[in-house]
This record gives C-alpha cells, structure tokens and sequence, in this order.
C-alpha cells in the first residue's frame, strides 16, 4: 500500500519533455461551439495539418484533463483569464513567441496586458464574452437595469440564470455593492440571503442553452452570456440586452500553448490562421462572442469602452471557493 | 373480457411512456428549422447533410469500433472469469468477488478521472484504445455478474458427469458449460453494449487528442443546440436496432413454436 | 492431465486478477489516497494527511443535501416498482410469443443516446410543448402545467432513464415463476391475495431489490437530469461530486464522498445479503 502511494507521488512529479512529434497534426482542445468545423477544414486543406479537435465545457474540465494527461498529448487550448493565472501558477503553459505570429498586428490592444498576463508572455486574447441581463419587452414593461430589479415578485418562475456559481454568487455579491471577487465571510453571507430572495423567481440555471428559455417564451429574463442573448434577439427582436449598472462578469478566453507541447510550430500556424482577417470575422458571425481583434470588431467603441470600464474578470480565490461552493449547495 | 382490457392498456401505457421522447425524435429529425426547439415545417435536407458531415461520421464509426471491440473482448474476459470464480479457489477470491461490483456503483466522473490517472502513470498514449481500456473496465463487471446468475449447481453436476466419462477440460467447457450459460453472456453482452454507445463522461477523460465518439460529439453540441442530423442519424440507428431485435424476436418465436410442437 | 488442469486454472483465473489489480483496485487506491489529501489554493493537492474531507461530509448543507437526494432517488425507485410489478404479472399471462417481443422492446431505448432521449423529453413537457398545448387545447386545461423545472421533471427524467433496470430483472423473476406451483396452490384451495402473498412475492423479492439497488444507486448521481429537466435548481450528490471535481477543484472532497458512497452501497449490499438475497443477482438481467 505504501509502496504504491509513493510509486504515485513519485511518477506524477518526474517529467521532461520529450521530442518534436514527426506527424504533421496538432492537438487542440477548445470550448464546444467555439470554432465552426468549416474553418477547421479549411485550415487542414489549406496546410495539410491534421488538427485533432477536443473540446470541453469549463475551465476545471480542462484543468483536469490537462494535469492528469502525459505531458505533450495537448499543444493548443483555449483557458479564460483566471485559468491563465492558475495554469501559469503551475507552469502549465508555455510562454508565447510573438514573432512566430505574422497577424499578431490585428489584435486589439484593448485586449492585451490584462491583469492575469501582464505583457501578454503566457496568452493571447481569443474571444471574450459578458454577463448581460436580457429581457423580453414584449411581456416585459418594467425598467430594468439592476439586478436588484430582478427580485420584484411580479417575476416569479420568470427568470433563467447561468448554472455558474461563480456568475451567480458574484452576481449577488455585486448587487449588495460589494466586489464580484469577495471572500468576506459576511459579505457572501449577504450574498446568499439575497439570492434566496431571488430564488423564488428563478425558474431554472443553465450554462449549456439559456437562451432556449428566451425563445420559446419559457421565462421572459435572463442573466446569460450576451453570445448567448444576441442569438436570442435573433430569433425574437424585442429581447433587450442590458448591461447591469451594479458591474457585470467579462470572460477573456485566450489561445495558450501546453508546457511540452510537441507541435508547437503547428500550433502557431494554427493561432496565425485564427488570427486572420477573413477567418475571425467568421467565427463571430457564427458565434457572437466579442471579437477581440481590430478588423473584426463587432461592438461600438463606444459600447467596448463601456464594457471593459464597467467589468470585472473573475479571479482564481484559491481554497475561499468552498465558501461559494456551499452558498450554492444551499440555494439548490 | 373488460379486465384483459385494462391488462393490454397497461402493457400499452408503458410502452408509450418509454417510446415517446423517441417518437418526438424522430419527428423532430424531419424538422426544417436547424434550431430543436419549434417545429417550421418538413424536409428530408437533415438526412442528406448528414453524409456530409464527416465529423458526425467519423464519431459514429468511432463510436461501434469502440461498442463492438470492448463489447467482445469484455465478454470473453467476463464469462472466463465469472467460471473461473465460481470454480476455483485461489489467492484474493474473496477481495475480487467485493471489489468487482465497485465500477457499477462509483460515480462516472471519478472513475474517468481515476482511470485516467493510471493511464497517465503507465504512460499509456491517450487515444481510442484508451477509450476502449476504459469501457471494458466498466463493462466486465456486468458480464460477470450476468453471467454468474446463469451458473448453477446443476451446471457443476453436469460437468462431473462429463468429465467422468472422459471429456477434457476444454470440450467440458465448450459443450456443456457454455450453452447453459449462453443467456447470461448474451444478457451480459447486450448490457456492455449499451453502456459502451451511450457513455460520455469516462470517454471524455480517457480519450486521446481526436478520438471523437458520438455521444462526445453530440455534448460538444449542447451549448448551440443539437443539430436535427443528429436526430436523423439516431433514427437511423433506432430503426436499423428495431429491424435486428425484430427480427431476432421472429427466429426465437419460430424456435419456441417448434419446441412447442 | 494435472498440467492441463493447472493451465486451464491459469487461464479462467489469471485474466481476472490482472483486470482487478489494474482497472479497479488501483483507480480506487488513487481515490481513497486522493480522499485523505489536502487541496491547495490552485486546486493542486498537497500530500499531507487529513480527515477534515471525510468531516465536511458531515456539514449540515451537505447532510441536508443527502437527505433531498436519497428521497428523490427513493421516491424513482418506488415508482419504477409500481410500473414493474404490474407489468410483469401481466406479461406472464401473455404467450411466449408476447413476453419475447416485449422483453425485447424494453431494451430498445437503451440504444440511443440518453442525452438526445432527455431533449426529447423537454420537448414535451415544456410549458409550451406538445403534452401541455395537447392538454389546452382539448379543454382539458386552461393554463400550462408545470411539468419540468421542477421536481416532477427530475422524477420522469429519472424514472424514465432507470426504469428497464428495474423492468428487466423484476420481469426476469416474475417469469420465472413455475406456474404448476400456482395451480397446486389454487387445487388446494388457495385465494388470489394467499397466492400471492405466499407463491410470486417471495419468489420475487430479489429480483425487485435487485432492481431498486440498480435503480436507486444512479438516481443519486445522474448529475445530467438534475441539470436539464431539473432545471438546475436542485442538487443531488452527483452534481455535488461533479462540482468538485470540474467548478470547486475540491478533488480530495469529491472523492471522499465518492469513497462515501462506495460504503453506502457496500451496506445496502450487506442488508441485501441478510435479507437472504443472493448476491450474484445483483446486475444481472
């Protein structure tokens, strides 16, 4: 028994990263319903690269599968803000070669130097997204543009919220003026009462496809990814996106490659290709994140002004999330 | 006569219940709008996309390789091992027999993750093997456990009758434990089929860069909506196991009425 | 022939040891060590000896969660029994014919995927899906039923997921019944409910807990119905664990409670065994 705890200890702490891989592919491991598989094709037509294409659904699914993979097996991943923070903590990713990247120029730089990167060393800005709240105007009147508005009784059952506890306790965090990152003890206590309130009108929490609820008319409010919002306002003209005054959650998903990466110059390629002009535009035209680029922007200065001056990234709290973890066993 | 019709609605209610959501289905496979949600109208375009979606495809194809080969291999291992532990004594019996109902109860997630941490230190290259490791790992305990209710003190009688009259090992095996533990390996294969094509939480952390299985593939669709080809390509599935079961019910119908004569 | 012996042993015996060692015992060394670990901020382990995991299971919350959880997964487990049950007496009056074709047809949902049977599922019950506008629109009723979102969503989604490992093993053991018996009990002058009560019900029992272990056990961790057809709103000990794993990066929590059930299950197995049931039944249709 003990034996074989320390063969474990042991076995997971040796590493070393082996050779270059001889087969031309590249082994990327992005968000579901990121990247259209078009563009995929394209980019092996264009460059006879395989790309071995995984996805996954949150950052801690990528985390897992990341830390208990062999070193190598994944060169190009996609992680948010905090999760670049955490994956450089654990020296997890390679710091990135500007010059290997010949359209580095059409990022936007009101993208670069965030906080979880200083100077850009581990990542590059890929896409990024906010929590909005969306409303139904056509059963909806009412003025709306906090989340203390949602609580009116008027709403019960009405409401659909993004299964994420961090969004939601930080939601009730920012409601109750505090930071969206609070450990306070107290503070998240406030947090949980006012999200027992809300409770009473939340009809459902769901990461994977709110915006369904918007469109068959289940619920007419959404606190939802406005990727998410924007496709409901597609399909029904008078859903209202509003950016809540109390502050709201910004996601910066960004391209990073894997420590030991064995198709590095392939993963480069792949990043660059991304990076294009023509082919960036078309991610967001598939998928309306905010483009993070100069040629493809999507949003008005004025607007993306506005959302990076009113946001707030969610942070990695170290052990303080069992403290989330348990406000949001008891709101369930 | 009024009480074999309350008997037939009851056979008949639960068919519907269990059949409904495949009905909605396949329904919704014919649906013109490309969103599952509302539906605008009727076309067959799904059904033609689908053979150009070489994702979706090559997933499928992944998907039977994977059913099938971990299928066979952890049928063969289950019902060896199942005999092996009804007849012979030896060393750590007694922990096997406990620690093999440990995969059907153990939540999915932390097997995945637990297997795929032993892989890890066996430097095993994540791929469809690892995949197929995996289902076998959590197939073999229910062909055993199938298999074991089919072997009966009978079986051993008839065994010792056999053997007393000269029959080796291997022919004993053959001719007289096997077919009567036939229905408990076919049950026991039927199960690990159908757990293999529908797993999606052990296939996503064992599987290796690429390997895409369909079920992998249809929750890597969930955030945008499941497309209808899908839906077209499961109905396909469903008729063609409708058409295998049916038929494979009229051979047994037939066998029965033979018997019966 | 003593060689031939000891090589056959080899063969039945060596494939089992080796598939346990490496595919069970080992993953499950991995977690019970994991269990007694600490997390670190980063949500990296750290190599020191606690029970404080083990302590948390014990927090109220949690408790409080287990206890909503169980209920639910009693409450599927109940009904999957009364759904059985009748369906099984009833299939044993019909021909051989009959019993093969729809023993048979119960499988026939198992082959698609549970994921796209559940979104079939919101199709009809949501509060304008196909039962509700058939409802309104026959007159039955005026406004939309809650059928999903809630707690009813998570007992159809459970029930309809579960219900063939309940049917299989409780129709199985139903079947089985030698009806010679039943008509000497008749001959002797025996009443339906004595027949019953003395013939099929004790013959059947196993093949009942057979099923509610095989049914019970996934209705506290299929994280998937909770979150569809439940909504989200309610937790049972699957999503918990789930949360550990891929939100909190608790893993050393998340396998305490893994090696929490794993007790669970081994003591419902022991009651199972006092009861008199044999143990080889479990699992096996």
């Amino acid at each position: 028994m003990k034996k074989i705890i320390v063969l474990l200890i042991v076995l997971f702490i040796i590493c070393g990263c082996s050779n270059e891989n001889v087969k031309n592919e590249v082994n990327v491991l992005n968000w579901s319903s990121y990247i259209p598989y078009s563009i995929i094709d394209d980019f092996e037509r264009e460059t006879g690269i395989k790309v071995n294409y995984g996805t996954y659904s949150s950052n801690e699914e990528l985390l897992a599968k990341i830390s208990s993979s062999n070193e190598g097996v994944y060169d190009l991943i996609f992680p948010s803000d905090y999760m670049i923070d955490l994956m450089i903590g654990k020296d997890m990713i390679e710091k990135i070669d500007i010059k290997e990247l010949e359209n580095f120029k059409n990022i936007n730089p009101m993208f670069l130097n965030q906080d979880f990167d200083k100077n850009n060393e581990y990542s590059l800005p890929f896409l990024a997204a906010t929590s909005v709240i969306a409303v139904n105007r056509n059963n909806i009147k009412d003025e709306i543009n906090s989340y203390n508005d949602l609580l009116n009784s008027k709403y019960k059952n009405n409401i659909v919220l993004i299964d994420d506890q961090r969004i939601i306790v930080g939601m009730s965090l920012l409601a109750n003026n505090y930071d969206m990152n609070d450990i306070d003890k107290n503070h998240i206590e406030e947090g949980k009462k006012w999200l027992l309130k809300l409770n009473n009108n939340v009809k459902a929490f769901d990461s994977d496809s709110p915006k369904t609820f918007l469109i068959t008319n289940e619920v007419d409010i959404g606190v939802i990814w406005n990727a998410e919002a924007i496709i409901a306002k597609n399909y029904n003209k008078n859903i209202e996106i509003v950016y809540p005054k109390d502050g709201f959650a910004l996601s910066l998903d960004n391209y990073a490659i894997v420590k030991c990466s064995r198709n590095k110059k392939n993963a480069y390629k792949f990043i660059d290709y991304l990076l294009r002009e023509d082919i960036n535009k078309k991610i967001t035209e598939e998928y309306p994140y905010i483009n993070t680029t100069i040629s493809g922007i999507n949003m008005k200065t004025e607007e993306l002004l506005n959302v990076l001056k009113n946001s707030t990234y969610v942070k990695n709290i170290g052990s303080s999330i069992s403290l989330y973890d348990k406000v949001w066993a008891q709101i369930k | 006569m009024k009480n074999n019709f309350f008997k037939n609605l009851l056979l008949i209610l639960v068919f519907i219940f269990l059949f409904l959501p495949i009905i909605v289905l396949i329904i919704y496979s014919f649906n013109s709008s490309q969103m599952n949600i509302l539906f605008e109208g009727f076309t067959l375009k799904w059904y033609k996309e689908l053979f150009n979606n070489t994702d979706l495809i090559e997933s499928f194809i992944n998907t039977f390789l994977v059913a099938i080969s971990s299928t066979a291999i952890s049928t063969i291992i289950g019902t060896i091992s199942a005999y092996g532990l009804y007849k012979y004594d030896f060393p750590f019996k007694k922990i096997i027999n406990g620690l093999i109902y440990i995969p059907i109860v153990i939540p999915e997630i932390v097997l995945g993750i637990s297997l795929l941490s032993v892989y890890t230190l066996m430097k095993l290259e994540l791929s469809l093997m690892t995949i197929i490791l995996s289902h076998i790992a959590f197939s073999i305990p229910f062909v055993i456990v199938s298999v074991r209710t089919t072997l009966t003190k009978e079986t051993i009688t008839y065994e010792e009758a056999a053997r007393d009259l000269g029959a080796s090992n291997y022919r004993v095996f053959k001719d007289i434990v096997l077919p009567t533990i036939m229905p408990g390996v076919i049950s026991g294969a039927t199960l690990a089929f159908t757990l293999s094509l529908d797993d999606v939480v052990i296939s996503y952390f064992t599987a290796g860069p690429g390997s895409n299985t369909l079920p992998l593939y249809i929750y890597s669709m969930i955030k945008t909506g499941i497309t209808p080809d899908v839906n077209a390509l499961t109905s396909i599935i469903l008729i063609i196991t409708f058409i295998i079961l049916l038929s494979l019910v009229i051979i047994q119908s037939r066998k029965i009425r033979k018997e019966a004569i | 022939m003593k060689k031939e012996q000891s090589m056959f042993k080899f063969i039945f015996t060596f494939p089992v040891l080796v598939y346990t060692f490496i595919l069970i015992l080992l993953p499950l060394l991995y977690i019970l060590f994991l269990s007694f670990c600490k997390s670190d901020s980063y949500g990296g382990i750290i190599y020191t000896f606690t029970l404080s995991n083990y302590l948390n299971i014990f927090d109220i919350t949690y408790i409080k969660m287990f206890i909503k959880s169980s209920l639910i997964a009693i409450l599927a487990t109940f009904i999957c029994i009364l759904i059985s049950y009748p369906f099984a007496l009833v299939l044993r009056t019909k021909s051989k014919h009959i019993q093969n074709l729809c023993t048979k047809l119960i499988m026939v949902p198992f082959l698609t995927n549970s994921l796209i049977r559940t979104y079939g599922w919101i199709i009809l019950l949501r509060k304008n899906g196909i039962i509700n506008t058939a409802l309104i629109n026959s007159g039955i009723i005026y406004t939309p039923l809650s059928l999903m979102y809630n707690r009813i969503g998570i007992i159809i989604g459970m029930v309809y997921t579960l219900l063939p490992f309940m049917l299989l093993p409780v129709c199985s053991s139903v079947l089985e019944i030698d009806n010679n018996i039943i008509e000497a009990a008749k001959d002797l002058g025996a009443s339906k409910i004595q027949v019953f009560k003395n013939i099929i019900l004790p013959q059947t029992l196993s093949g009942v807990f057979n099923g509610s272990l095989m049914v019970f056990m996934p209705a506290i961790g299929y994280f998937f119905i909770t979150d569809i057809l439940g909504g989200g709103k309610i937790m049972i000990i699957g999503n918990l664990i789930k949360n550990q794993f891929l939100t909190a990066r608790n893993w050393p929590f998340g396998s305490a409670i893994a090696i929490f059930l794993i007790i669970i299950t081994i003591i419902l197995i022991k009651i199972y065994k006092r009861l008199g049931g044999k143990m080889d039944d479990l699992g096996g249709f």
